[in-house]
């Protein structure tokens, strides 16, 4: 009897056990029986493909490798590490440095180690896996951006890399690969597509046995930028054979489609496709010659003479003078109290307004200059997108500033003394502006006064074919007076084809219409007290132009960072505007000689001391003064 | 030997429980094991051979049977030392003797033995009341088996001969409080076995099962995975070859030790259920038998053979569930082991003999 109840009780005990583990405890163990066995993995969108606008893949995706282990049925983990690092030969100590930083994760995230692996370490891991030596590691195949091998445009397509904690949310995941600049962050949303998913089951040593269900991952939008290859190579090479650094901006002047955009020195960008590496990350980073910055849209630099574009506009159109206006060039002229030198010693003589833009006469658009003040010339620069942000769809635009007794007055608290304006009048003083905005002044001179906006997206296909992309408005409209037109236009067609500065930027027949400019990097007397201190202090050189000069179909602007003379930039106009009548017309592409022959010097009237640091009444010394 | 009217007092529904639990253990093992595999097929052949091993037990008056025990036992003994110096090594443990076609594991015979000859000792000892000099006798043949498998190191299987003795000593009246002091020394011995009798990793299992959580990874598996794959099965359980536990291999030798995990995973409470019954109700029909036993001898054998058997069952399945610690104990009648079920069934022969033979002389 007593044996009977014990056994019968015990009994009781058991199945109680069991109701308890396996109703009441069910939902807790369902999940944890899920987790064992359940795998989710993600599938890395493949990012939408560039187009230029003819069609051409600029960008597009490759598959790359990733090795990561899955720390969720390891066992001895410091064994993994060690056999994983000895067969993709690695350092032991890096790979367990990788696995420590993200030691705390959950164990079922993959912890990537190699990052595009080569094929021989997926072979040898691969060979391990099979042997059941290294199950809990994985190896997937994951799309990558794969940039044209000569960094071609690389500040234009920006680069991609994992979000930052600050950028995650709003659809980005932890690990999510996104754009962090150019264009690949501007249109971030449309490129990235969605990660699709992988459930699978797996066994006890992680070995997946089955795909249970599966998200496929939809590709970002395909994007045609208005970016044109051919100008685009053409505008790099031109610079490559000019042999300095600098900045293009060649614009389609009646809509503001940006057929090139160059910043030198470039990165190249496959390097952040599959995750960069911390020592070309640093010296990128801590190169002088910052190739991460894009000078397009984030250099500002004084504009030199090409500014007596706005002061001749404002002029013309404030009803101030006419083109035929004369202005006596002595070589210098005095203004409240202090002589302004102009570049060509003995003068100009009697000049008007086309002569003084052919020869970048300096006492010309002084006297402009000081019968405008300088907020009439604000409101022009204005007019013509010199002032602040061009609105062009790449991040991190800089402000151009052109001032006014109204900035001054904000930005200091004084007010604007009228001499100052003498020095803004040819693109000195307080002025700085970006290449972009340069571009856009010259693309509204040669379209007649529509101040347009500079973009870079053509059409996006959303998934049912292209779409063209709505261009962003025009910011002002003013229609310039028709003999405004031509006295700029004249001028500067005079300044390439006649007696002026931009002559190696002609092409017989198509009446290339161009301006040069010198940018001070630093004032006469800072260069003497900065001599030895090993900065680059050479002046940058600019060249603005568009062609031909009736129906202009194609503005720009080049800049030469340090190249001292704005001519030298005409060269590589010269050559994106070839290629673009070549291409036009159907004829073979130019190609540059190369090996540019020495260039003879040349006196350069930008270059030219503008400007004595001494008053007036205290430079009797000076031999300008006795003029 | 096997007179007509006998065939009339097989205890049929203590056999069709056995059967029937054999039967569920056999489809577990084709579950656990993925299919049709040799491991199904050795199953089979050790119900097959289980069977005949029954009838013979049956069909033999136990009470000829017990006065041959000396020889199966001495036959047994014999055997385990065999065993330790020329057995099959397999996982690190020395239990096998290879026949070429499929090993033999004599350790599972050693309890049938045991409770033939305790039962005659006892059954036919005419002093009336127990000396201290049976209880020594008895101690001595239990422990000599005993000591040799612990050596293989087979400690489950050792272990389980401790129940024999014990039952057959406590119903063949030894005072309750000579075996509370036995339990005591038992007891007190426990930090001096702890420290000299176990292996590394037997101490290892204990230690784990007192905190599984401490070792997740390793000795603590599988006892958290145990008990996840009992947890997991809820009412209904998640069907026939449909669970996730044990087709990938989260529980290790789920065919064997953890096949009633296999059962509650796949089958649900409903199927647990109906498996305690079944053992409860084979174990308390034994207990009926042992009543009705026509001498103390047959009463002894049935208690014998039961107390292991009760034993193990009761232990497989509390470490199925995770609540023990993990031993190499397997659940007899549903785990997969070939030696295991031929002395098994044939130990139901002997307790279906003694009931079947209560009313001859």
């Amino acid at each position: 009897m007593v044996l009977q109840v014990s056994v019968v009780v015990t009994f009781a005990a058991l199945a109680i056990s069991f109701w308890v583990l396996q109703i009441i405890q069910n939902a807790r163990y369902q999940e944890m029986a899920e987790n064992n066995h359940q795998r989710t993995l993600a599938l890395r969108a493949p990012r939408g493909v560039l187009f230029d606008r003819n069609g051409r893949v600029l960008v597009e995706n490759r598959h790359s490798f990733t090795v990561s282990i899955v720390r969720e049925h390891t066992r001895d983990l410091a064994r993994t590490t060690a056999l994983l690092a000895e067969v993709a030969g690695l350092d032991v100590g890096v790979v367990r440095q990788i696995v420590e930083r993200h030691r705390n994760e959950p164990t079922y995230r993959p912890i990537v180690v190699i990052e595009d692996a080569s094929l021989s370490q997926v072979a040898a891991i691969m060979a391990r896996r099979l042997d059941f030596e290294l199950p809990d590691v994985v190896v997937e195949q994951v799309p990558t951006r794969q940039y044209p091998t000569d960094a071609l445009a690389a500040h234009v397509f920006g680069y991609v890399g994992e979000a930052s904690e600050g950028q995650i949310g709003d659809g980005v995941r932890i690990g999510a690969i996104i754009g962090q600049s150019g264009v690949e962050r501007a249109y971030n949303d449309l490129l990235m597509g969605q990660d699709g998913a992988r459930r699978v089951v797996v066994n006890s040593v992680g070995r997946e046995i089955r795909t249970e269900a599966e998200v496929p991952p939809q590709e970002g939008r395909r994007v045609q930028l208005t970016i044109d290859y051919d100008l685009q190579k053409a505008a790099e090479d031109g610079f490559r054979h000019a042999g300095f650094n600098g900045s293009a901006v060649i614009l389609e002047p009646r809509t503001g489609e940006v057929l090139s955009l160059v910043s030198l020195p470039a990165y190249d960008p496959n390097d952040f496709a599959a995750g960069i590496d911390a020592a070309t990350w640093a010296s990128l980073n801590s190169d002088r010659l910052r190739p991460l910055q894009n000078r397009a849209i984030q250099g500002r630099y004084a504009p030199g003479s090409t500014f007596k574009l706005v002061v001749a506009t404002a002029a013309l159109e404030e009803g101030l003078v006419t083109p035929d206006h004369q202005v006596y060039c002595g070589g210098s002229a005095s203004f409240f109290g202090r002589n302004f030198l102009c570049h060509l010693k003995g003068g100009h003589g009697a000049i008007d307004m086309r002569h003084a833009i052919e020869k970048s006469c300096n006492v010309y658009f002084y006297t402009l200059g000081n019968m405008l003040g300088v907020d009439r010339i604000h409101k022009w620069a204005e007019r013509l997108g010199l002032v602040g942000r061009t609105g062009i769809d790449l991040p991190n635009e800089q402000e151009s500033i052109v001032p006014s007794t109204e900035w001054k007055r904000q930005r200091t608290g004084e007010r604007w003394y009228p001499g100052e304006t003498i020095s803004v009048a040819i693109g000195q003083g307080q002025v700085t502006v970006t290449p972009v905005s340069l571009a856009v002044m010259m693309a509204t001179i040669a379209n007649g006064g529509t101040r347009v906006t500079p973009h870079i997206v053509r059409a996006v296909d959303e998934g049912g074919g292209w779409k063209l992309a709505t261009p962003p408005g025009t910011a002002t409209q003013v229609a310039f007076r028709p003999q405004t037109l031509q006295a700029l236009h004249e001028g500067l067609w005079m300044a390439v084809n006649a007696a002026g500065t931009g002559g190696r930027a002609r092409i017989p027949g198509r009446d290339v219409a161009g301006k040069t400019g010198t940018a001070q990097v630093i004032s006469i007397q800072g260069r003497q007290a900065a001599r030895g201190s090993g900065l680059d202090l050479r002046d940058h050189g600019w060249f603005v132009f568009f062609a031909p000069r009736d129906n202009p179909e194609i503005a720009g602007v080049v800049f030469g960072e340090h190249n001292e003379h704005g001519y030298l930039g005409a060269p590589i106009a010269k050559h994106v505007i070839e290629t673009y009548f070549a291409k036009k017309e159907g004829r073979p592409l130019p190609v540059l000689t190369p090996k540019p022959a020495p260039i003879p010097r040349e006196a350069d009237p930008d270059t030219a001391p503008v400007e004595l640091g001494a008053p007036v009444a205290r430079a009797g010394t000076t031999e300008v003064l006795t003029n | 030997m096997f007179e007509r009217r006998l065939y009339h007092h097989v205890d049929w529904g203590l056999f069709i429980a056995v059967l029937t639990l054999s039967g569920i253990g056999l489809a577990q093992i084709y579950s656990a094991t993925g299919g049709w595999t040799g491991t199904v097929e050795t199953q089979i052949y050790g119900i097959v051979l289980g069977l005949a091993a029954l009838v013979f037990c049956l069909g033999i008056d136990y009470r000829s049977l017990a006065d041959k025990s000396h020889f199966f036992y001495i036959a047994v003994v014999g055997l385990l030392v065999y065993v330790l110096f020329f057995g099959a090594v397999r996982g690190g443990a020395r239990r096998w003797i290879d026949l070429g076609m499929f090993n033999v594991q004599p350790s599972e015979f050693v309890k049938a033995a045991l409770a033939l000859v305790l039962a005659k000792f006892f059954g036919e000892s005419r002093r009336g009341g127990i000396t201290r000099g049976d209880l020594a006798v008895a101690a001595a043949l239990t422990a000599v088996p005993l000591v040799i498998i612990a050596q293989q190191p087979d400690l489950g299987t050792a272990a389980t001969l401790i129940p024999i003795a014990l039952a057959v000593v406590y119903v063949a009246g030894v005072p309750i409080r000579l075996l509370g002091a036995v339990t005591i020394v038992g007891l007190l011995a426990t930090p001096v076995l702890w420290q000299f009798a176990l292996e590394d990793y037997q101490r290892e299992r204990i230690a784990t099962f007192l905190d599984p959580e401490q070792d997740a990874r390793g000795a603590g598996y599988q006892q958290i995975q145990a008990r996840i794959t009992v947890g997991s099965g809820g009412l209904w359980g998640k069907g026939f070859t449909e669970g996730t536990q044990g087709q990938l291999r989260f529980l290790p030798v789920a065919h064997n030790d953890f096949i009633f995990s296999v059962l509650a995973e796949e089958q649900g409470f409903a199927g647990v259920i109906v498996a305690l019954g079944l053992y409860l109700f084979v174990i308390l029909r034994s207990l009926e038998a042992a009543r009705l036993a026509k001498d103390r001898l047959g009463a002894y054998l049935v208690l014998g053979v039961l107390a292991s058997f009760t034993f193990q069952v009761i232990y497989n399945i509390t470490m199925s569930a995770g609540l023990a610690p993990v031993k190499g104990l397997t659940l007899p009648l549903m785990s997969y082991g070939g030696s295991s079920m031929i002395a098994t069934l044939a130990g139901f022969g002997l307790i279906l003999n003694v009931r079947m033979r209560r009313f001859t002389n």
